[in-house]
């Protein structure tokens, strides 16, 4: 039995559960390939030119898989994880536009997941989601959603222990769990605020990661929070739980943003994207008031490259500069420090600075 | 306390009198207008949606006038409507306003939180006044909803093109002066014997078509480009299907006071096909719509969305299939702060000479 998983949108969230769960029944996954132009560009011609560029990207990831002979699709509907707390329209519609966009003959897995409806969960949606491949064994699919939460959970410890989301899955994959972390100190660390189907999508997000690191720029994510930390984060924002994707938007730039290790947020936001708008929005507000430097980049299938590196470039050089001076400062204050005329003139450097 | 409260259509009339009715002072924003627009589109992101930007330029005109509260709805927003009020709370606190925002979560409960927030805004807790103001503004809601649909009967038969808006304003100023259910009664008489005194041409050829789509859009007339007018103008009888009764009907009444069914689960019934689950917004009616096109005999969908609308852009991608299967032709407007009168006419016009020769074709 094969079942057809879009390297695509919840592949970056959930694939580790995924990954335990049908491999514990039996189910083999086959997986679309990295996203590249042809998927972008066959996803685009299908629907609206307004979607946003990761669902887009997600219709072409499925025509990829029916290209390729798979005709089971899995694509499920994460209405809402919490009561009142719903994902995006768009989510929660996925798998309605995929069955409406692409008129071809296949069978589409589209289990709805809903904790908004009373006496819905996981248990259900996993039962909704086997049926249509005919197991209905409710107790080896209890067992099965364990060995997914297992995986899961692993993959969990992993990127909370700092390693990066990439080896963390491929660990998953291969059945280990490994904390070793790459140690290469960088002089500058910046958070990098997005959903993780825009960060860890290479194509789409033109290897952010690597080319922050080529720059000395150590990239902190969501990824290395835990929820405790996300939540911190959210109430520092002075809002609550909105979107079911909210915690590692504002919920890590929250906590990031009052983490004096970290030099600077960079925001990577889809073209279009109705919850990032306004939690970009927020974000923004709140790091003008907290004095903390931060990029905006709105990423689309017509952004450029160059273009892109500049602005990475031209802020890390920022950010360099900033942490330079800080440096300095302390320093100066160091020696002076005790000396009645050398406090008159660590004021008057002071007064200077604040001038300028 | 003088309160405020965002325009959407004709909402400006109905809840005005709801607060004076029950005491309170009452500012009135100046209406949607371009200098609203480019207030509220400077002081927001740029990807928010048009009903964001034009609520804020709201705000800030009515905190201009003197307002010290702001009324807005919280929730059942699935969409982006549900932030608005913590967002543009840190836009006007970033521009150094001080307001106070009273919103209705209707998570919490319907009738009761009704009560406490009107409560709260008028500070007048005589549960008879407020059945009266709920009363009268219930009454309203209908009255107006009614008067639309006769206004676009007219508009799309009128002999002198303009003279049915004009009597429209005379009767919609007269239910605007009217503070109980007897004057409103009497208003809205009034109005309707204004309207049918328009000279009409009965013979003339006329379409119909049904205008849907987000419902701020469909409703506010400076958003949509004054999209009924228009079509009117080509004499095209509009059927808006987006109504604020049908909304207070599904939203607002308990659910055991509805005997018949309302709009949103008779859509529902009919884009069930096409989309399985509620997204939010207004997608399921969208769809449902222009499903039900067909059956209620109209040439044509006219579906309004604002640039960025989550939930509508997924109608958008699948209204496509739903004109495959029901032979019905589907213009899908976006609206934005960059939209222009002139392209905006000049796609209506086309529409409508296509349905006109999609109509003769097949009579």
């Amino acid at each position: 039995m094969k079942i057809g998983i879009p390297r695509a949108l919840g592949y970056y969230l959930y694939y580790p559960f995924w990954h335990g769960f049908f491999n514990e029944l039996g189910i083999e996954i086959v997986l679309s390939g990295k996203t590249n132009k042809k998927i972008v560009s066959d996803g685009s011609a299908l629907v609206v030119s307004e979607t946003c560029l990761p669902v887009k990207v997600y219709v072409g990831h499925v025509l990829e898989l029916l290209n390729n002979g798979v005709d089971v699709i899995y694509s499920p509907s994460i209405q809402s994880i919490a009561p009142k707390v719903y994902n995006c329209s768009k989510l929660r519609g996925l798998p309605d536009l995929i069955r409406n966009v692409i008129r071809r003959n296949f069978l589409l897995i589209e289990p709805t997941f809903d904790k908004s409806v009373p006496k819905q969960g996981l248990q259900q949606f996993l039962y909704e989601t086997v049926a249509p491949l005919g197991i209905t064994n409710k107790k080896k699919i209890d067992l099965a959603s364990k060995a997914g939460w297992e995986c899961m959970n692993n993959y969990w410890l992993m990127t909370r222990a700092g390693v990066k989301a990439e080896i963390a899955l491929q660990n998953i994959i291969n059945g280990k769990v490994d904390l070793t972390l790459k140690t290469n100190e960088l002089p500058i660390n910046a958070a990098v605020i997005s959903h993780g189907y825009n960060l860890y999508d290479e194509h789409i997000s033109m290897k952010v990661i690597k080319k922050l690191e080529g720059l000395g720029v150590n990239s902190l994510t969501a990824d290395n929070l835990n929820l405790a930390q996300m939540t911190k984060g959210i109430e520092t924002l002075n809002t609550n739980l909105y979107w079911a994707n909210e915690a590692e938007i504002t919920g890590a730039a929250g906590y990031y943003m009052t983490d004096n290790a970290v030099d600077g947020l960079i925001t990577i936001t889809a073209f279009g994207c109705g919850p990032d708008s306004l939690m970009i929005e927020r974000i923004t507000r709140f790091a003008r008031r907290l004095n903390k430097p931060i990029l905006n980049l709105t990423i689309d299938e017509h952004t450029g490259e160059a273009g892109f590196v500049t602005r990475l470039e031209a802020f890390t050089d920022m950010l360099y500069r900033k942490k330079r001076t800080i440096l300095v400062e302390t320093l100066n204050r160091q020696i002076y420090n005790g000396d009645e005329k050398n406090i008159q003139l660590v004021q008057e450097v002071e007064y200077l600075n604040a001038k300028a | 306390m003088k309160i405020s409260f965002p325009h959407m259509g004709n909402l400006h009339i109905i809840l005005s009198s709801a607060i004076k009715v029950l005491g309170g002072e009452v500012v009135v924003p100046p209406c949607n207008s371009k200098t609203t627009l480019s207030l509220g589109t400077r002081n927001s992101p740029e990807a928010v949606c048009l009903p964001y930007k034009l609520i804020l330029g709201n705000y800030i005109q009515a905190i201009e006038a003197g307002a010290e509260a702001i009324l807005m709805l919280d929730s059942p927003g699935i969409c982006r409507l549900g932030q608005y009020s913590d967002s543009s709370r840190n836009a006007l606190i970033d521009l150094g306003y001080d307001v106070e925002f009273i919103n209705f979560d209707l998570y919490q409960g319907k009738l009761r939180e009704i009560y406490k927030k009107f409560k709260k805004a008028t500070n007048n807790g005589n549960p008879l006044d407020l059945i009266r103001a709920i009363k009268i503004a219930l009454f309203k809601i209908d009255i107006l909803d009614q008067l639309d649909h006769a206004l676009a009967y007219y508009r799309a038969r009128e002999i002198h093109i303009g003279s049915s808006d004009a009597k429209y304003r005379k009767g919609i100023k007269a239910i605007e002066e009217a503070f109980t259910l007897k004057e409103c009664r009497n208003a809205f008489k009034y109005a309707m014997d204004l309207l049918s005194s328009v000279p009409v041409d009965t013979g003339k050829e006329i379409l119909h078509v049904d205008l849907t789509g987000e419902i701020f859009v469909v409703l506010d007339s400076f958003a949509n480009l004054e999209v009924e007018k228009e079509l009117g103008k080509l004499g095209v009888h509009v059927h808006r299907k987006l109504n604020l009764s049908d909304w207070t009907k599904s939203s607002l009444m308990p659910s055991i006071l509805r005997f018949s069914e309302t709009h949103g689960e008779k859509a529902e019934r009919f884009a069930k096909t096409y989309l399985k689950r509620d997204i939010g917004g207004d997608a399921i009616e969208s769809i449902g719509d222009a499903a039900l096109a067909e059956y209620n005999k109209s040439d044509g969908v006219v579906h309004l969305l604002p640039f960025t609308c989550m939930p509508e852009i997924v109608s958008q991608n699948i209204l496509p299939n739903v004109r495959l299967t029901n032979d019905i032709p589907v213009l899908s407007i976006v609206l934005d702060e960059q939209m222009g009168k002139a392209g905006f006419n000049t796609r209506l016009e086309a529409f409508v000479d296509l349905i006109k020769r999609r109509k003769r074709k097949i009579a």
